[in-house]
């Protein structure tokens, strides 16, 4: 390192240390972080929540609410402290100097002011010799420059009419627009679809190599890290507990922090493809799924399709979108089966579909002789309670005034009339099996840490003794070192009970480690399917091809 | 073609609206008592006269037939004729508006700006002693009673200052066939008292409004972008945060302004201003069916208008409410 900084590093961030004040409830949050930024070098900063990285993003940034206080240390940007900055200096410095990229690209801009105007209102606040004119033309050469297609005509349109992957595209534009020595990016592309991810990532890494502009990546994703940065500092309570090389890190982690990061970062296993290929590809997997002659649930035709919330009196309501269209599955019995898509895909609504939360139109669902009536509500149909589900976010999914036991004792009561099984419910063992002390059931959800919260979720769901149990992304509101032991727990569990489940994700790893057989959606439809053997190997649908090539490498083998 | 479908949908419901509120105001009016003791002199009038009285309003009739009747003649455009005054009931109405129109607007334009900024100013310092005096101060203007606020008006600027007058409205100006009091100086001197007294209770509410706007869109992301993005606060404030809370503001103005025009009677009442409001209480106490009639359809299409209005400046503002051309 020290070979890249003869001079002083851009920035130099010394012994920061800050406490959050509310009341007379004084909480550390950072205690003793330090690292410096080297010119057109990328950052990253990984932890799990409430590691204190995007304080330290927001420290530099000066975006602290008054209730954070500095205890200790210096932060210098060019050899100069600007923690001690008044406020109308450090505005000076944001976006001139430093500027951010935040996660949620929805939330970023303003919804009642069109992408060029905010552009444009950003070069003219940064650059005040600027005509409006000038300023303008300069707008529409970054959004040209961070890929927006057609930026003059685009310029107009309100940030409603663009993709994800577009808005973030505008939120980068502006961040570049008073051509920042350092751009501070908090989870860039956590809220952005894996392929569109990696575009994102590969913009900022040309502009870095463009401009030269050094960027701080926050994220909470090994894999992003892995894909563009140089150099890592792991973060862990408040605290900075390794700092290296990217590579480094990668490979050699000293830390035992580090190391359990990194082994519970799900990996990709592509088996070499076969010559085999050829003469059973495609119609291969179908075969494989329709030759089960006894699944245990069949849905077919499933669809739905959502008129978009319009204005009062029809103004604004545009076409209406496909949720689903013409979606069948089988179950096999005693099998765990993935439905893998981006958002928007339908899989959610699917999912929903099975468990009787939610009603199609047009449909069938069969479990075992019994057909169920999808356009009637579950409750009527006779479908809710027989697939229990088990949602993304614990921390909302859980009751917040009932204490952890009365959530369970209801589901058993539940289920008891509901539930297919005759055999009574044991709560007892199934708290010894999923690990949760006895303890708990006395306490409220808020008591509990994300990854009891939710073990307590598959209790709820085991305990109602369904036949099928909807997963819908169990552990994407999860940390990373707390999703490895939740795939494990469900996956163990579900096994020994010979239950069948459905597992939505959109990560294709945890999906190749749980699944023996796998949906692909798209766009309300089912893009491919087969065994998962097949589909991770052999498949020659290029959208399946574009999921998997959009994984990071590094975590691929 | 949606457009045309939804000017179709929005007339259909203005007329349903009004033909349940010419039902509901006719049958009320009728049941309160019969105008013809107000008509006759009940000291000296006949049996006789009052029956051809009676006879002469249409009273003798079942009160479905007169009901039908003044429907056929509202469509032809006639409201009837009041009792009391012996005028075309709807010129009657016509003639109260200049004077309320103006008051409710100048009231209005006190209240709304102000209402907001302060709304604004204390969103975006929230938990300071301004704020917090705000808060308080709007509870107060909100609960207090409009006759008390206008008599106190009246007390410290009419009578111990004595810098306003305390009624009426002063000299007029004639503008479009109307007297106007805005038009002329003493006019408006007339008009501050009753004005700030409707704006009052106003500037509480769109400050509360505006108020909690502004906290909820100033912990949104993107006020955090353009404070990242180098804006400065006062920027953000009235580029970003304003039209951003201004749907709420604007829907509450709407509603507001069309209770002023129709139902500031207390404070036409204290100050002696001859407007809509006055005239419609006189009116039911009088009995006089068309007048009150005329008024309550005024008051409708009056609401219908501006509620048409406040969704026309929704789509001018939230680019996802505009019509895809």
């Amino acid at each position: 390192m020290t070979v890249e900084h003869v001079t002083a590093p851009l920035l130099r961030v010394q012994n920061l240390g800050l406490r959050h004040v509310s009341g007379s409830a004084t909480t550390p949050i950072l205690s003793d972080v330090s690292f410096e930024l080297g010119r057109g070098e990328i950052l990253g900063i990984i932890g799990e929540s409430g590691a204190g990285k995007s304080t330290v993003g927001n420290a530099i940034l000066g975006l602290l609410s008054p209730e954070f206080q500095q205890t200790s240390g210096t932060i210098e940007f060019n050899g100069k402290a600007i923690d001690g900055m008044t406020a109308d200096e450090r505005q000076t410095l944001r976006g001139r100097r430093i500027s951010a990229i935040f996660q949620d690209h929805t939330a970023s801009l303003d919804p009642l002011m069109s992408v060029g105007a905010q552009v444009e209102e950003t070069c003219l606040t940064l650059d005040s010799s600027l005509s409006k004119r000038e300023a303008r033309a300069r707008a529409i050469d970054l959004l040209a420059r961070v890929g927006i297609p057609e930026p003059e005509r685009r310029y107009r349109n309100y940030p409603h009419q663009f993709s994800g992957g577009q808005r973030q595209r505008v939120v980068i534009a502006i961040a570049l627009a008073g051509s920042p020595d350092i751009i501070i990016a908090d989870e860039p592309t956590s809220a952005l679809d894996a392929t569109v991810q990696k575009q994102v990532l590969e913009l900022l890494k040309i502009l870095v190599d463009e401009t030269g502009v050094s960027i701080i990546l926050v994220t909470h994703d090994m894999g992003v890290i892995s894909e563009i940065t140089n150099r890592v500092l792991v973060m862990r309570k408040g605290q900075v507990v390794e700092a290296d090389r990217t590579a480094t890190i990668l490979d050699q982690p000293r830390h035992d922090y580090t190391k359990k990061l990194l082994a519970a970062v799900p990996r990709l296993r592509i088996p070499t493809r076969t010559v085999k290929a050829e003469d059973d590809g495609g119609q291969a997997g179908s075969s494989a799924i329709d030759g089960d002659q006894n699944p245990l649930l069949v849905a077919e035709g499933l669809s739905k399709q959502f008129a978009p919330q319009g204005f009062a009196w029809g103004i604004g309501r545009g076409k209406p979108r496909f949720g689903l269209r013409d979606v069948g599955i089988r179950l096999p019995r005693g099998s765990i089966t993935g439905i893998v898509g981006e958002s928007g895909s339908g899989k959610t609504t699917f999912g929903r579909i099975l468990a009787g939360l939610d009603t199609a139109p047009t449909g069938r669902i069969t479990i075992g002789e019994h057909a169920f009536n999808v356009s009637r509500s579950g409750r009527r149909s006779g479908l809710l309670g027989r697939v229990q589900m088990i949602f993304q976010d614990p921390s909302v999914s859980l009751n917040p005034r009932m204490t952890i036991g009365e959530t369970l004792d209801e589901s058993i009561r539940f289920g008891g009339r509901t539930g297919s099984s005759k055999e009574p419910a044991d709560l007892a063992a199934m708290m010894d099996r999923l690990g949760l002390p006895r303890s708990l059931l006395a306490r409220h959800p808020h008591q509990l840490s994300g990854g009891q919260k939710q073990r307590v979720c598959i209790a709820r769901a085991l305990l109602a003794r369904p036949e099928i149990i909807v997963a819908d992304e169990p552990t994407s509101a999860l940390d990373v070192s707390v999703q490895a032991e939740i795939v494990g727990l469900l996956k163990d569990t579900i096994a020994e009970r010979a239950m069948t489940m459905v597992f939505i994700s959109h990560d294709l790893a945890i999906v190749q480690a749980m699944c023996s057989s796998v949906f692909i959606f798209k766009d309300g439809r089912i893009e491919d399917f087969g065994p998962t053997e097949f589909i991770f190997s052999r498949s020659d649908n290029p959208y399946t091809r574009a999921l998997i090539n959009a994984r990071p490498q590094r975590f691929t083998c | 073609m949606p457009l045309i479908s939804v000017v179709l949908g929005r007339l259909s419901q203005a007329f349903l609206l009004l033909i349940a509120m010419s039902l509901i105001g006719f049958i009320g009016v009728h049941s309160v008592g019969n105008p013809v003791f107000n008509v006759v002199n009940i000291e000296t009038a006949t049996p006789e006269d009052i029956h051809a009285a009676t006879i002469a309003l249409g009273l003798d009739q079942p009160i479905w037939r007169q009901y039908l009747a003044f429907i056929g003649n509202v469509v032809s455009g006639n409201f009837g004729t009041s009792y009391i005054y012996h005028l075309p009931a709807f010129e009657l109405v016509m003639s109260k508006l200049p004077a309320t129109l103006e008051l409710a607007s100048i009231a209005m334009l006190i209240a709304a700006p102000l209402g907001t900024g302060l709304g604004l100013l204390a969103g975006r310092r929230s938990g300071t002693l301004f704020d917090r005096t705000m808060v308080k101060a709007s509870v107060s203007a909100l609960s207090i009673p409009s006759f008390w606020l206008a008599m106190m008006l009246i007390l410290v600027g009419a009578i111990l200052t004595g810098w306003f007058p305390s009624g009426g409205r002063g000299l007029t100006a004639s503008f479009l066939g109307q007297e106007w009091s805005f038009l002329t100086g003493n006019g408006l001197w007339h008009m501050v008292l009753p004005a700030l007294a409707l704006a009052i209770p106003n500037i509480a509410l769109i400050a509360r409004l505006s108020r909690s706007g502004t906290i909820e869109v100033e912990n949104l992301d993107f006020t955090r972008f353009c404070r990242a993005k180098g804006l400065s606060s006062r920027r953000i404030l009235l580029r970003h945060t304003l039209p951003n809370i201004s749907v709420p503001i604007v829907t509450i103005i709407g509603l507001q302004f069309g209770g002023m025009l129709a139902f500031a009677v207390v404070v036409e009442t204290i100050f002696s201003w001859p407007g809509v409001g006055k005239l419609l209480i006189d009116s039911i106490q009088l009995l006089d069916r068309p007048v009150v009639m005329a008024t309550l359809t005024f008051i409708a299409v009056a609401f219908v208008a501006l509620n048409a209005l406040v969704d026309l400046f929704y789509a001018v503002l939230d680019p996802r409410v505009r019509l895809s051309s």
